[in-house]
């Protein structure tokens, strides 16, 4: 059992390019959600039917959750923090599919993630509080803090991708045990609960999460 | 000053790492006992207020997956045990 990415093949048969399984199913996840938001979104109607009517709904309560955070900037937040818990959601469940890896099983994946999110945090806290404001509001209260304040807020990204990597991952090892010890029935309920339950669980964390690191940084 | 023969230092080796990948998961107990403080209290204030049911759930989720962390470092540092130097 090896755990991570598989390289499945290389770009160009070129030794530097290699392509792991979970590129594949990232970008088979980006493309699905692509074709699925122009299905929905090119024929929108004042009186929505079923499908615009479920879609709105879900992203009205995605906005419900930014709105308390980040008052008055719901609607800007929207695009970043939905795209980033539709495609977390989408990867944790695309486990469910028997021999698909899971994209966020990888750690390359959450960083990137955790890092867009780290870099939105801090344009977000320059832009509000001005550039000097804010590297200043590193050195509070004391400026021997200074340090503690840099290491606790690059432990940020770590603790963030870290979190959904692990949860993940250790869904998956104990699901490949399991099949190892109990092929039938059994795993059943068990990958309902990990691949289903956790996967949408962790997707919602995984946006919070981001919705409240980026307020803290705001307020400087 | 014993010499150890090549075949043995790798079992010692390996030995080592999951033994301590088995020391790392003792960090389970942990999130473990606070995760469920949290959700105990959430049942309290559910109980107390139920119709702040949906803001006290996801309160109690954002803290718990916080207070996960820890234990998932441990989780990580177990599986880069076993998997890199067993």
């Amino acid at each position: 059992m090896n755990p991570g990415p598989q390289v499945v093949t290389h770009l160009f048969g070129k030794e530097f390019l290699p392509v792991t399984d979970t590129l594949i199913v990232s970008w088979v996840v980006v493309v699905l959600i692509a074709i699925a938001a122009k299905i929905i979104g090119s024929n929108l109607d004042l009186v929505p039917g079923k499908v615009q009517n479920a879609t709105e709904l879900f992203l009205t309560s995605i906005e419900d959750q930014i709105e308390p955070m980040l008052p008055g900037e719901g609607r800007r937040f929207l695009p970043f923090i939905g795209t980033i818990f539709i495609f977390v959601g989408v990867s944790n469940l695309s486990g469910v599919l028997p021999g698909v890896p899971n994209p966020t099983a990888d750690i390359n994946t959450t960083l990137g993630l955790a890092l867009l999110v780290f870099i939105l945090m801090h344009v977000e806290g320059m832009r509000e509080n001005g550039i000097w404001g804010y590297i200043k509001g590193f050195a509070e209260p004391v400026f021997i803090l200074l340090p503690l304040n840099i290491v606790s807020e690059l432990a940020k990204p770590i603790s963030h991708s870290f979190r959904l990597f692990g949860n993940i991952v250790g869904g998956g090892i104990i699901i490949t045990l399991i099949y190892q010890a109990a092929p039938w029935l059994i795993p059943i309920p068990l990958q309902a609960w990990f691949d289903i339950f956790i996967g949408i669980i962790q997707a919602l964390i995984f946006g919070m999460v981001a919705i409240a690191y980026i307020a803290v940084s705001k307020e400087g | 000053m014993v010499e150890f023969s090549q075949p043995v230092i790798d079992v010692i080796i390996s030995a080592s790492a999951l033994l301590g990948a088995g020391f790392a998961m003792i960090a389970g107990i942990g999130p473990g006992i606070g995760q469920g403080y949290a959700a105990g209290k959430a049942v309290e204030s559910v109980a107390r207020q139920p119709e702040a049911r949906g803001n006290i759930i996801t309160t109690m989720l954002l803290g718990q997956a916080v207070a996960e962390s820890t234990g998932i470092y441990s989780l990580v540092i177990a599986i880069v045990l076993i998997f890199t130097f067993a």
